[in-house]
């Protein structure tokens, strides 16, 4: 009896082990434990025995039943604890959910991404209104009259404001620059800021001319500034917007508010400076005038050049994100298309 | 503009094994920006020179000639359609390979071997403009075949050698070179070249008249025209010019006309000094530099008509204008079919009056595009030699009958004084004075140094206002030396204090709670509105500002408000959206309010900022969409860290729904609105099916805060219990009664600690004239955990006080 009883525990002690499933562990339990069970079977045989083994072999046989219920137990545990949740022909591959959130518009984007690098560098941020006089278009930035800039630039002028005299005609600002003089007459030298913002011009649009559009401009005053500190401020613009050092040159360009004035050019991301159809095989990408700030224009800002100088840049922010993302159109900028803006989140 | 490298190398002895890929580069760099540098040759790749040995009729069609052609050892069989074909004729022809246009129209395409109307053709015999040489070529006739036969070559000769135009092309972007009046021309460009290169410049001789006679120019107003030059001359006809002046007129992207006038335009080509050629038999007595008299009139060479004014300069004669000077010739009295004799002028305008005339009249030339660039007086010097030199080879009968120079404003050359430590310093460079004398004198400046002080007087050619001061001379030596030659400069700075700009913050703020918190998309519209979207948003639009030259007759308004371009937005995107949230941020105008804020002479109108939003959908009920909207500005100025507003009802929104609107106040100022946009609002801008709430307030008006202000708040210690009851109440009873009923002045109960809506419901199981509000109420002490004995009692005290205060009755179902 002994014997037996001690082969049935360590049978069902294997088997209970084995058990993989829920169902099977059932199994193992009314093989048994149940009503025909081994154990239970040989419950019904203790009335047969010798009376004077009976109490032994019923404790015995006690202990076996409880041993086996609770690896039963464990084990159902166990099993539980193991198990997924969900069927195993749960489908993983279905795609997640879009988190909520819209975004800010790709412009403002490439705007703050600027920002942030040029505060790190102890630069302000200066915002003017859109509308301005001619004297702060034209004349304050070293313009003679009549001069050819001043119709080039197809400037939009308001109705009942176009004509007069130069600070009587207001107009939709044409570039941010004329807006830089007016910092620097309100603030005092040495004088680092950024100026951020729209511009417009009266032309006709196409999918790289619009009529509204996004410059960035940076401008530094010092005493004793030369025009190659400039190179930092560019180099600082192209390597946040491109991610890495992108190798520029400065050559001569004329503009009026500056002098020397440069056209900034940077090594064609395409083809590495090789030539190719991008930037018609001359390996470089005309990004952005520069130069330092021309004596009279600090003059008309109240400034003494031969004390203060600086350097100027202005980039086109359409530009950058168009060079960013591949856009070919720009006018899809201001089309407030969210098929468009929804893909820059 | 386009010049010939041949032409340049006429004045500058460029070295045989010269680097056009570096010069290119090194003008680009220094001077000018080079866009293109063109073998011309290439355009001509597989042309070459035939000689016709037969002209045959074509078996199969009438048009078509058979032609056997000496291509120089080969003799091949060309089929040809051209009506001028004739046996030891020279042609053009274009073999397999060669790039060609049709009859001179569309896209170039490659020719092959083929047949034509069942006959083997090699190649082509070419018209002149279907290889692009129609301007140097013209055709008499439609399908004239071009004629070689004047040109001394052998068949099988390659074109482009045969006909000179194996030649290198320079295209200069005219915008780089807008301040440099100097390079409009060859010679300016090869002097430039010379002194990037040190190389030897070709000096033009100045012509030197020997004649007497009475003839004279007068003129009368020495500040518009500073010099004229007259000649006289007899013995000249009209004829081609030869072939090296007609190709290089051509090259440089003008046309050849005939002897005299393109004598005038080579000299400009050359020289950048515009000339004209008058026929001499046409002046009445002599010729008369002034102003016009209001109301003259004059007929242009190209017939157009104008009706001068006191601001134009002309050229007359004794009976009125003959010329628009500096712009364009009289059509009457310039060179005429049978001009035998010609008063040729030599002259320098004023550039800003040239400019304007050409404006006023819209006939800008390549004579008025020069001079409006300022051309120093001192060129008409080699321009006139130039000019002479011309008409005695061309015409060797030619006599000159009458001289006159009359040079009324003598130029002055500029004079800058330069300290060489300022030079230094802004060149971040320590250059040598040595280095420093040579840059400036291979430009042609006279240098003078004295101790610091370094004299500089500029040449004649760049004293018209483009070097003027010492900022000048500073460029001048810098680009000659080279920008790749000067490494960047770290700037240094001291810093006093951190940069803390609080109302740039807080507009960023906004934006990105905005977006990334409240899932709204920004946009950016144009500051004019469509007036459909303007009258149907704005209704009035009194004190609005317009463009005077809008981009569209519909598009004049420029917005006082960002709503009507939103709504115009949410239109648009209807199309693909059925629910969605945008905002802008940007300016809006007022013709009000002006102020100068920054010059006294100035006078600006208001202009604030704001930022204004959309949220439009075409599921959600409208209760839901207002909770929405009102959430966002609610909620904005505890997330983007301002000072709080506050919602009221004072004045109804234009575009608004009759009850779905707020008002939004700071203080006692209003900044904004919110509101439902009305039905009738919204189907005059065409949105359809979207209910559309709008917000829109002035962010000039908020205020952020200096530092973050919300307090801490200790953890309850016992916990708290959310409690819901729904009560009846009348249906015109606010949300704000009931609230300010429960926890206004005295709390109705002590265990309260705050009441928040959950929803309200009208409908079927409620009485009419009344809804059913849910409220959550929490409730909680700071000494104990609560028995819910004393939670029930609690919110049993909060529904007695709604009873007596609000008439609320306990919803039984």
């Amino acid at each position: 009896m002994k014997d037996k009883i001690n082969g049935i525990l360590s049978e069902a002690e294997i088997k209970i082990a084995a058990a993989a499933s829920e169902g099977e562990l059932q199994n193992v339990k009314s093989a048994f434990t149940g009503k025909q069970g081994s154990l239970t079977l040989l419950m019904k045989e203790m009335p047969k025995l010798d009376p004077a083994l009976r109490p032994e072999m019923g404790k015995l046989l006690n202990l076996a039943k409880n041993r086996v219920t609770e690896l039963i137990d464990e084990k159902r545990m166990e099993l539980k604890l193991k198990a997924s949740e969900v069927s195993p022909d749960f489908d993983c591959s279905v795609p997640g959910l879009l988190p909520p959130g819209g975004a800010l518009h790709p412009i403002t984007q490439m705007c703050y991404d600027l920002n942030d690098t040029f505060r790190s560098m102890g630069f302000e941020i200066f915002q003017e209104d859109d509308i301005t006089s001619e004297l702060y278009a034209f004349d304050k930035l070293n313009f003679p009259p009549n001069h050819p800039a001043r119709e080039s630039m197809d400037t939009y002028w308001l109705d009942g404001h176009s004509t007069g005299s130069t600070n009587e005609k207001l107009c939709l600002r044409p570039h941010l620059t004329g807006g830089s003089v007016r910092y620097m007459q309100t603030h005092k030298p040495p004088f680092r800021f950024v100026y951020p913002g729209r511009v417009y011009r009266n032309e006709t649009t196409d999918a790289h001319h619009e009529r509204a559009f996004f410059q960035y401009e940076a401008l530094i005053v010092d005493k004793d500034i030369t025009f190659t500190s400039g190179k930092v401020m560019i180099k600082a613009i192209l390597s946040k917007v491109f991610g890495t050092d992108v190798p520029v040159r400065m050559r001569s360009g004329f503009f009026p508010f500056v002098e020397p004035g440069f056209e900034i050019d940077m090594q064609c991301q395409v083809c590495g400076g090789k030539g190719c159809s991008v930037c018609k095989h001359v390996g470089w990408i005309e990004v952005m005038p520069g130069g330092s700030p021309h004596p009279n224009v600090l003059r008309a800002a109240g400034l003494d050049p031969d004390v203060y100088t600086g350097f100027y840049v202005n980039i086109g922010l359409d530009r950058l994100v168009m060079m960013r993302y591949g856009v070919d159109d720009v006018r899809l900028f201001h089309s407030a298309d969210l098929r468009f803006l929804g893909q820059f989140r | 503009m386009k010049l010939s490298l041949s032409w340049i190398g006429e004045y500058v002895a460029l070295p045989a094994d010269m680097d056009l890929k570096k010069l290119a580069y090194d003008l680009t760099m220094s001077t000018v920006e080079v866009e293109d540098v063109e073998y011309l040759a290439r355009r001509f790749d597989k042309m070459v020179v035939g000689v016709i040995n037969s002209v045959e009729p074509h078996p199969n069609a009438d048009k078509l000639r058979v032609c056997k052609v000496d291509l120089g050892g080969d003799v091949k069989e060309i089929v040809c359609g051209g009506i001028n074909l004739r046996d030891g004729m020279r042609v053009a022809v274009a073999c397999p390979g060669a790039m060609v246009r049709w009859h001179g129209e569309g896209e170039p395409v490659e020719i092959k071997n083929s047949k034509l109307r069942g006959v083997a053709s090699y190649g082509m015999i070419c018209a002149s403009d279907e290889i692009g040489l129609g301007d140097l070529f013209p055709a008499s006739q439609e399908a004239e075949i071009l004629d070689l036969s004047a040109f001394d070559a052998a068949a099988g000769t390659p074109l482009a050698e045969a006909l000179d135009l194996d030649d290198v092309l320079l295209e200069i972007d005219n915008k780089s070179m807008t301040n440099r009046p100097d390079l409009w021309g060859h010679y300016g460009i090869a002097r430039e070249i010379a002194a990037l290169y040190n190389l030897p410049l070709k000096t033009i001789e100045p012509y030197k008249p020997d004649v007497q006679s009475d003839f004279k120019v007068e003129i009368e107003d020495p500040d518009r025209c500073t010099r004229y030059i007259g000649v006289e001359m007899s013995g000249v006809a009209v004829k081609p010019s030869p072939y090296q002046m007609q190709s290089r007129i051509w090259k440089a992207g003008m046309r050849p006309i005939n002897a005299l006038v393109d004598i005038t335009n080579y000299v400009m080509l050359a020289t950048g000094n515009p000339t004209h050629a008058f026929d001499a038999d046409n002046i009445v007595d002599h010729i008369v530099v002034r102003r016009a008299a209001d109301g003259e009139t004059l007929t242009l060479l190209n017939e157009k008509e104008l009706a001068l004014c006191g601001d134009d300069l002309v050229i007359t004669d004794a009976k009125g204008p003959v010329a628009l000077a500096g712009v364009m010739g009289g059509a009457k009295d310039s060179i005429l079919p049978k001009t035998t004799r010609v008063i040729l002028e030599v002259a320098n305008f004023e550039s800003t009056g040239i400019r304007r005339t050409a404006l006023r009249y819209d006939t800008r030339t390549e004579a008025s595009s020069r001079y409006e660039k300022a051309v120093d007086p001192e060129r008409c010097d080699q321009a006139l030699s130039l000019s002479m030199h011309y008409f005695q080879e061309l015409y060797p009968e030619l006599k000159v009958t009458g001289f006159c120079d009359r040079y009324v404003k003598k130029l002055q050359r500029a004079e800058i004084d330069v300290s060489l430590t300022w030079l230094a310093k802004r060149l971040g460079k320590d250059l040598s004075n040595e280095v420093i004398r040579q840059k400036l004198e291979l430009l042609g400046f006279d240098v003078a140094i004295d101790g610091d002080n370094m004299h500089v007087v500029a040449p004649t050619w760049r004293s018209t206002g483009d070097i003027s001061i010492k900022d000048d001379v500073m460029e001048e030596v810098a680009r000659l030396y080279g920008y790749d030659n000067f490494e960047a400069t770290e700037f240094t700075t001291t810093f006093t204090a951190a940069i803390n700009q609080l109302d740039q913050t807080l507009v960023r703020g906004i934006k990105e709670y905005l977006a990334f918190r409240c899932g709204m998309q920004e946009v950016y519209t144009y500051p004019w509105m469509n007036d459909v979207y303007a009258n149907a948003v704005l209704q009035n639009l009194d004190g609005v500002l317009k463009l005077s030259t809008p981009p569209a007759p519909e598009l004049s308004y420029i917005r006082s408000s960002l709503l009507p371009n939103l709504c115009e937005a949410v239109m648009k995107n209807e199309r693909y959206f059925d629910e969605f949230s945008l905002f802008e941020e940007a300016q809006v105008f007022f013709d009000r309010n002006y102020t100068s804020p920054y010059d006294p002479t100035e006078a600006l109108p208001e202009q604030r900022r704001h930022i204004a939003a959309a949220l439009a959908s075409g599921r959600k009920d409208v209760g839901l969409l207002f909770r929405e909207a009102k959430g966002v500005l609610e909620y904005m100025p505890r997330f983007t860290h301002m000072e709080g507003f506050a919602f009221r009802k004072e004045e109804k929104p234009v575009w608004a729904d009759s009850v779905v609107w707020l008002n939004v106040y700071r203080g006692e100022e209003k900044i904004g609105d919110l509101g439902l946009l009305s039905k009738k609002v919204s189907l005059e801008c065409g949105i359809k099916n979207l209910s559309v709430m709008l917000f829109e307030i002035d962010a000039t008006k908020l205020v952020p805060l200096r530092s973050r202000t919300n307090k801490f708040a200790h953890l309850a210690e016992y916990p708290e219990t959310d409690y819901d009851i729904s009560m009846l109440f009348a249906s015109d009873v606010k949300w704000t009664d009931i609230y300010d009923a429960i926890l206004g002045q005295k709390k109705a109960s002590a265990l309260l600690k705050d009441a928040s809506f959950v929803d309200e419901y009208r409908g079927k199981q409620i009485p009419s004239g009344k809804k059913s509000v849910t409220i959550r109420l929490t409730i909680g002490s700071g000494e104990k955990t609560l028995t819910s004995q004393e939670i029930e009692s609690a919110a049993g005290q909060v529904m007695k006080k709604l009873e007596k205060k609000l008439g609320a009755e306990l919803r039984t179902q």
